[in-house]
C-alpha cells in the first residue's frame, strides 16, 4: 500500500519523540544514552532514571493521548458529526466529576483514601458515562441535528464543570489543589500503575476495534442507508459509544482534563490517510500520542521547573482549531 | 398476473404515537416496475420505510413472498431488499467504486477483504449505470445526475432482487430524470428486478412504471397496472384536481394533463 511509509513515519516520529521526551529532565540524558537505557544496556543511574522516573510519565503520555484520540474518532463516526469529541460532548468533564466525587467522598480528615486509588477509574467511568447517556437522549430527540448535538454536550459539560468548580472552592484544601491540577490534565505525577491503567484499556479495546473497523466504516453512510445494506446500525452504534466512554474515561481518570486531543487528531489522520477505519484508526492513535506526548514535552521545555499541564497547551492548539471547524461549518450550512 | 414479490399486511404505521397509517394492506408485483403516486404528506414514502423496516410496525406484517421479515437479521433483510433514500449521505471523498463496494456489505464475512464476487458484482453496477469510467473520481467531485448513477450503482451492487427507491428524481433536472428512471425500466425489465419507486410526477410514472399505487390521507385509492388504475376520475378524486388523460404519450403510454384545482362547493 502507498500509505504504509508515511504510517511507518509516523511510528518512527512517535518514537523519536519519545525519546527526546525521556532525555528531557533536570538532568538531561542524551538520545544514545536513552537508548541504551531502554535497551537494559548503559549506566545503572541512567536505567533507574529512565524507566523509574521518566518513561512511566512518558507512556502515560503516549497511551493517554492515543486513548482520548481513537475516543474522539469513534464518537466522530457514531455521530457522523466531525466536532464530535469527548471534552466538547461532556464526557471528560462528567469523568472529571466523577473523580472529584470519588476524591472527596473517600477522603479522610488527613486527605488519606479510605479506598484503593484503583477504583477512581471506576467513578470516572461512571461520570463519562452518565454524562454520554445524558448527551445520547438528548440528541435522540431531535434525530442527529449536528449543532444540536454538540450545543447539548457543551452545556452538560459547562454543567459538570460547574459542579466540579463549586466541590473544589468547598472541599478539602489538599484535594482541591490536588484536583486542580489533575482536572488540567497533567501527566507529570505518573506511576508505572497510571500508564498501566490507559494501556490496559488499550489493549482491551484493540479486538472490537478490530472487528469494528468493517461496521465502521460502513457508517459513514447514514443511518437508514447504512440499514439498507445490511449494517445492525443501532447495535454498532451502542458499541462504538461505550468503547469511546471507556476510553476517554481511562484516560481522563489517571491523566485528567487533557482537551482536544480527541477533536484534533482524528481530523489530522483522515487529513493524512482517508476516511477507512483501518487506516484511520492507528493513525489517530499515534498522532494523540504524539500529540500529548509532545505538549508534555513542550511545556517541560518552555517553563522547566514549574510543572505545567500538558492539558493546557493541547487546548490552546485545540480550542482555536475546533471555531475554526464551526465558522466553516456555518458557512457550509448557509 | 404476476406473483406478489412484497406486501403489507394490515399493517398500523406512524412516528412516535401518530399513525400515519392504521390498516394498510398492499402487494407489489414480481418482476415489475410499481409507483407509488399521491399528494404530499399521503404517507408514500412512509409506507415505503416501513417495507424496508426502517420504520417499526405498530401491527401487522410486512412479507416479502408471503414469508413476514420480522425476525431476519439486517443482512439477510440486505440480501432480499435494498433500498436508496431519499436524501442519502455519505463522505465526499469516497469514490465512485468505493461507494458501490458499500453495497457488498451484507455478502461479505467479518474481517475479510474484498472476494472476486464483490468486484464483479460491482463492475456489473458501474457498467449498468455507465459509470465505468468514472469509477475513481470522488464523489464530491460528481454533477447531480452522476451522484445519482453512483448510488444506483452501490444499490444494484447489493444484487438484491427487490429494490425501493424512494423519489430517485427529486434533485434531478428532466433530462436526468428521463435517464435515471430509464435506467430503473432497465433493471426490470432487463435484469428481473422487482422495483419500487415513489414518484411526484405522474407522467413519469405513467411512462416508466408498470403498476402504480395511488395513495391519499393514509390509506390506498387505488393500485394495478397503468392502464386500470391512471384514469381522470382516480387522478381527480386523489390529487383534488380536474384533469384529463391522453392515451397517446410517449412510449405509447397515457399521460395527464392537470386542468384547475377542484372546487369544493360554489362560492
Amino acid at each position: 500500500m502507498s500509505r504504509a511509509a508515511p504510517m511507518a513515519l509516523l511510528v518512527a516520529a512517535l518514537i523519536a519523540l519519545a525519546i527526546a521526551a525521556v532525555g528531557l529532565g533536570s538532568t538531561p540524558i542524551p538520545p544514545e544514552r536513552v537508548i541504551a537505557a531502554l535497551l537494559g544496556w548503559g549506566e545503572r543511574t541512567d536505567q533507574i532514571v529512565v524507566w523509574n522516573l521518566r518513561l512511566p510519565r512518558v507512556a502515560l503520555a503516549a497511551c493517554a493521548g492515543a486513548a482520548l484520540a481513537l475516543s474522539g474518532a469513534l464518537l466522530q463516526r457514531t455521530t457522523r458529526n466531525p466536532l464530535a469529541s469527548p471534552s466538547i460532548l461532556g464526557i471528560t468533564d462528567g469523568a472529571a466529576l466523577g473523580v472529584l466525587v470519588f476524591l472527596f467522598a473517600f477522603s479522610d480528615e488527613a486527605n488519606l483514601l479510605q479506598v484503593p486509588v484503583v477504583w477512581q477509574p471506576l467513578f470516572a467511568a461512571g461520570g463519562a458515562a452518565l454524562f454520554a447517556l445524558a448527551v445520547t437522549l438528548l440528541a435522540g430527540r431531535d434525530r442527529g441535528d449536528p449543532m444540536r448535538l454538540i450545543l447539548y454536550g457543551v452545556t452538560l459539560a459547562a454543567l459538570a464543570h460547574a459542579a466540579v468548580v463549586l466541590m473544589m472552592i468547598v472541599g478539602p484544601v489538599y484535594r482541591s489543589g490536588q484536583a486542580l491540577v489533575w482536572l488540567a490534565g497533567a501527566v507529570h505525577q505518573a506511576e508505572w500503575r497510571d500508564a498501566a491503567i490507559v494501556a490496559a484499556a488499550l489493549m482491551a479495546a484493540l479486538p472490537l476495534l478490530v472487528r469494528l473497523a468493517g461496521p465502521l466504516d460502513q457508517l459513514r453512510l447514514d443511518g437508514a442507508s447504512a440499514f439498507a445494506t445490511g449494517l445492525p446500525v443501532e447495535a454498532v452504534r451502542a458499541t462504538a459509544l461505550v468503547l469511546s466512554v471507556a476510553l476517554a474515561a481511562a484516560a481522563v481518570s489517571v491523566a485528567g482534563g487533557i482537551g482536544f486531543v480527541g477533536l484534533v487528531a482524528p481530523h489530522a489522520a483522515r487529513l493524512l490517510f482517508g476516511s477507512a477505519a483501518a487506516r484511520e484508526l492507528p493513525a489517530a492513535a499515534l498522532l494523540g500520542a504524539g500529540m500529548v506526548l509532545g505538549a508534555d514535552l513542550l511545556v517541560r521545555a518552555a517553563f522547566q521547573p514549574i510543572e505545567v499541564p500538558a492539558g493546557a497547551v493541547t487546548a490552546l492548539i485545540g480550542a482555536p482549531y475546533f471555531l475554526f471547524l464551526l465558522t466553516r461549518m456555518g458557512r457550509l450550512n448557509a | 398476473m404476476p406473483d406478489t414479490a412484497l406486501s403489507l399486511r394490515d399493517a398500523a404505521i406512524g412516528y412516535d404515537r401518530k399513525l400515519v397509517f392504521e390498516d394498510l394492506s398492499l402487494s407489489v408485483p414480481e418482476g415489475r416496475v410499481t409507483a407509488f403516486c399521491g399528494p404530499n404528506g399521503c404517507g408514500k414514502s412512509t409506507a415505503l420505510k416501513a417495507m424496508r423496516r426502517l420504520l417499526p410496525l405498530q401491527a401487522g406484517a410486512v412479507e416479502l413472498r408471503g414469508r413476514p421479515i420480522a425476525g431476519w437479521s439486517p443482512r439477510d433483510l440486505a440480501r432480499e431488499l435494498a433500498m436508496l433514500s431519499q436524501s442519502p449521505e455519505a463522505p465526499v471523498e469516497i469514490t465512485v467504486e468505493e461507494l458501490a463496494f458499500m453495497g457488498r456489505y451484507a455478502h461479505r464475512r467479518a474481517l475479510s477483504g474484498r472476494k472476486r464476487s464483490d468486484r464483479a458484482a460491482v463492475t456489473a453496477a458501474l457498467t449498468a449505470v455507465d459509470m465505468a469510467d468514472l469509477a475513481h473520481r470522488p464523489i464530491g467531485a460528481l454533477s447531480g445526475g452522476q451522484l445519482q448513477r453512483a448510488w444506483l450503482a452501490m444499490v444494484i451492487a447489493q444484487e438484491a432482487p427487490v429494490i425501493l427507491l424512494d423519489e430517485p428524481t427529486n434533485h434531478l433536472d428532466v433530462a436526468h430524470a428521463l435517464e435515471t428512471l430509464a435506467l430503473v425500466r432497465h433493471l426490470s425489465h432487463e435484469m428481473g428486478k422487482t422495483v419500487v419507486v415513489v414518484l411526484h410526477d405522474l407522467n413519469l410514472a405513467a411512462r416508466f412504471a408498470d403498476a402504480i399505487t395511488f395513495f391519499r390521507a393514509g390509506r390506498i385509492a387505488a393500485e394495478g397496472p397503468v392502464a386500470e388504475v391512471f384514469r381522470p376520475e382516480i387522478i381527480g378524486e386523489v390529487f383534488g384536481i380536474a384533469c384529463e388523460v391522453r392515451p397517446d404519450g410517449p412510449d405509447g403510454r397515457p399521460f395527464v394533463l392537470p386542468l384547475h384545482r377542484a372546487t369544493a362547493g360554489a362560492h
